[in-house]
C-alpha cells in the first residue's frame, strides 16, 4: 500500500514543480513585460501626471500620446522609384487614424501632393485636406484596399508599438537578444494577423520595428522601420521623445526614408472625421 | 523671469508648504481618482417641486487639470491606480504608478498638465476650412487666449458655477474669477425660467454671458443661451473659438450633494455638427453656511515677456 500510495506522490509532486515553475516563469514574464514596457513608455516620455492645483490629488501617471503631426524631408518610393518628397504627417490614437501628405516633384506647378488618410476601419483619399466633409469642398476617394498598409504606419511608430504591446497583454513577450531588449506582440483590430517585433536600444528608446503578417502573400504588410536620433523637435516643448529619421523598407526595398524638420506632440487639434460617401461606400473589413 | 511666473511659482511654493503643513495635521487622504464621488444624501426639492440647485458648489476646490471642480473635464476618468478610460471613446488608457516621489519642477508640471488637459477625444469638429485656425490658436495660446489680459472666460468655457441661487421664476448663478493661475473676471447670470421667449438675436448686442433663458425638463434645468459675442473660447483649452451665431444649450441635474453639467454648442457657421462636452460633476460645499470667497485680483500676465510656447 505504502508503495501503491507513494506512485502518485511522484506525479503530484512533478506536476507541482513544474506548476510552481512555470507559475514562476509566467510571473518573471509579466515582470519583464511591465518593466519593459514601462522603460520604453518613460523613454518616449508617454508617462505623465502634474500636481499643478491638484490640492489633496495624487493620481497615477497615464498615457498621454493621443494627436501628433510632424513634417519631413527625403525619399518615398513612387512606382519603384525613389522621388524626393515632402512629407507632412498627422495623426491619432483615439481614435486610431493617420493622415499623410506628400509632394513630390518639388513645389511648382509640377508638384505632385497626395493625401492619404485612414480612421480605422476606413480608409480614403483627399483631393485636399478634410475634403468630401462640406458639399463642394474637394472629394474623398475610398480606399478600403489601402486600409491595413495605412493602419500599420501608424501602429509601427514608436508610441504605436508601446500602446498596442501595452494592449497585447499576456500576449506580448519579452526577450533579449544580444544586449538589446526585445518585444514581441500581435496586433489586433484590422490588423489581426500580423505580428510585431521591435527593439530596444541601451536606452530603451525603439529603434527597430519589423512587422510579419501571417499570410505571407500580404507582402505590403512585411515591414522594418528604423527610428534615430531621438530628441523633443516640437515648438510646444513636451518633453515627448521623436525620432528625427525615419526608414521603413517593404520587402528589403525602401519605400520611406525621411528626416524629420518637426514634430508638434503637444495632443494639437487634428481630427479624422469620416466623409458619408467613405462609409457609404466602403465595407469595412472588421 | 516673467512676474507672473515668479508668481505662480509663489503660489506653487506656497501649496506645496500648505499642503505639507496639511498632512503634518493628518488632512484629508489624498485621493488617487479624478472620478466624481458618489452622490450621497437627499435631493432638497422646491416649493413647486422642482430640484433646488442653490448651494455653493465648490467642495472640490479647482484645478488645471481636468479634476475639481471641474471634474473630468479633459474627458479621462482615473478610476483607480491602474485603470482609466475616455469618457467619449470609452477607450481604456494605460494607467502607470508614479515612480519617483520627487515633486515636478514647474516646467514638468507645466508640460505635462498641457498634456492631460488635451489627451481626451471628444473635440468639437469644425469644418475642415477651420481646422488649421484651431490648431494655430491653441498653439500660440500664451498670445490667442481672449481669457488672458483679465477678461471674462465666458459661457460655456466658464463651466460650472460656484454658486447657484434658485428663485421660483429664475436663477443667480455665480462664476469667481481666477486671479492667479486662470486670469479671468467673476461673472454672473441672472437666467429666468419664467416662460419668456428669446430676444430675436439679430436686436441683441453680443455679450460674453449672452441672453439665457431656462426650463425644466423632468428634474434637468435646461439653460438656452444666444446672443453672444465671438470674444470667448466656448472651452478651457483647445483654440475652440466661435462666431456671433453661437447658441448653447446646458443641463444641470442634482444628485443628492452632486450636479452635473453639460453644454450641446450650436454653430453651424464654424462647427461641422453640434458639440456636447464631457460631463463634468460639482460637489455641493458641506458647510451649509458656506461662502463665496471674494475672488483674487487678475494678475498681470506678461505676455509680451513671454519667449516660449509652454502653455496649460
Amino acid at each position: 500500500m505504502s508503495k501503491v500510495r507513494g506512485v502518485p506522490k511522484v506525479p503530484v509532486l512533478v506536476v507541482a514543480v513544474v506548476a510552481l515553475a512555470a507559475g514562476t516563469a509566467s510571473a518573471q514574464q509579466a515582470l519583464d513585460r511591465a518593466t519593459a514596457l514601462r522603460a520604453a513608455a518613460d523613454a518616449l516620455g508617454m508617462v505623465r501626471w502634474s500636481d499643478i492645483g491638484a490640492g489633496t490629488t495624487r493620481l497615477p501617471g497615464i498615457d498621454v500620446v493621443n494627436t501628433m503631426e510632424f513634417w519631413a524631408s527625403g525619399t518615398i518610393d513612387s512606382g519603384g522609384r525613389a522621388m524626393k518628397a515632402e512629407y507632412h504627417a498627422a495623426l491619432g490614437y483615439n481614435p486610431a487614424a493617420m493622415r499623410v501628405e506628400t509632394t513630390t516633384g518639388g513645389t511648382g506647378a509640377a508638384a505632385q501632393r497626395t493625401i492619404q488618410t485612414v480612421r480605422e476601419p476606413f480608409a480614403w483619399d483627399e483631393s485636399e485636406i478634410g475634403a468630401g466633409l462640406v458639399p463642394g469642398k474637394g472629394t474623398a476617394t475610398p480606399a478600403m484596399a489601402a486600409l491595413r498598409e495605412r493602419a500599420l504606419l501608424l501602429w509601427t511608430l514608436p508610441y504605436g508599438v508601446v500602446k498596442a504591446a501595452l494592449a497585447a497583454g499576456e500576449k506580448t513577450t519579452v526577450s533579449r537578444e544580444s544586449g538589446a531588449t526585445i518585444v514581441t506582440f500581435p496586433l489586433d483590430g484590422v490588423l489581426a494577423g500580423v505580428t510585431v517585433r521591435a527593439t530596444l536600444d541601451a536606452g530603451n528608446l525603439i529603434t527597430r520595428v519589423e512587422t510579419r503578417p501571417d499570410n505571407a502573400a500580404l507582402t505590403a504588410l512585411a515591414t522594418v522601420t528604423e527610428y534615430s536620433n531621438y530628441a523633443d523637435r516640437a515648438e510646444v516643448l513636451t518633453d515627448i521623445k521623436t525620432p528625427g529619421r525615419i526608414v521603413r523598407k517593404q520587402g528589403g526595398r525602401t519605400v520611406i526614408d525621411i528626416e524629420v524638420k518637426k514634430w508638434e506632440t503637444n495632443n494639437l487639434y487634428l481630427v479624422f472625421p469620416v466623409p458619408s460617401n467613405v462609409k457609404a461606400a466602403a465595407t469595412p473589413s472588421r | 523671469m516673467p512676474i507672473a511666473a515668479a508668481r505662480l511659482v509663489a503660489v506653487a511654493a506656497a501649496l506645496v508648504v500648505a499642503s505639507g503643513a496639511l498632512l503634518a495635521q493628518g488632512g484629508p487622504p489624498r485621493r488617487t481618482t479624478n472620478a466624481p464621488p458618489a452622490p450621497s444624501g437627499p435631493t432638497p426639492r422646491t416649493a413647486d417641486g422642482r430640484p433646488d440647485l442653490t448651494g455653493v458648489w465648490n467642495a472640490l476646490g479647482n484645478n488645471l487639470n481636468g479634476i475639481p471642480n471641474q471634474m473630468s473635464n479633459n474627458g479621462i476618468v482615473i478610476e483607480s491606480a491602474t485603470a482609466a478610460r475616455d469618457l467619449h471613446s470609452g477607450l481604456r488608457i494605460p494607467v502607470f504608478p508614479r515612480n519617483t516621489t520627487r515633486p515636478q519642477n514647474y516646467e514638468e508640471g507645466e508640460r505635462a498638465a498641457a498634456l492631460l488637459r488635451r489627451v481626451g477625444s471628444n473635440r468639437p469638429i469644425y469644418k475642415p476650412e477651420h481646422w488649421e485656425t484651431v490648431k494655430n490658436l491653441d498653439h500660440n495660446s500664451n498670445e490667442e487666449d481672449p481669457s488672458n489680459n483679465c477678461m471674462p472666460a465666458g459661457i460655456p468655457r466658464g463651466g460650472v458655477p460656484s454658486y447657484i441661487g434658485q428663485q421660483k421664476d429664475h436663477l443667480l448663478l455665480i462664476y469667481p474669477g481666477e486671479g492667479g493661475l486662470i486670469a479671468t473676471q467673476t461673472m454672473y447670470r441672472m437666467i429666468p425660467t419664467d416662460g419668456r421667449q428669446h430676444t430675436p438675436l439679430q436686436e441683441l448686442d453680443g455679450t460674453y454671458t449672452g441672453e439665457a433663458i431656462g426650463h425644466w425638463e423632468g428634474d434637468t434645468l435646461v439653460v438656452d443661451t444666444w446672443g453672444y459675442s465671438a470674444n470667448t473660447w466656448f472651452d478651457q483649452i483647445g483654440g475652440y473659438f466661435h462666431s456671433e451665431n453661437m447658441r448653447t444649450v446646458e443641463r444641470f441635474t442634482r444628485n443628492g450633494n452632486t450636479l452635473t453639467w453639460t453644454v450641446t454648442v450650436h454653430d453651424p457657421d464654424v462647427l461641422l455638427e453640434p458639440w456636447t462636452s464631457t460631463p463634468r460633476v460639482a460637489v455641493l460645499n458641506p458647510n451649509p453656511k458656506a461662502v463665496l470667497p471674494e475672488s483674487l485680483p487678475c494678475s498681470e500676465r506678461d505676455l509680451n515677456n513671454l519667449v516660449t510656447k509652454e502653455h496649460h
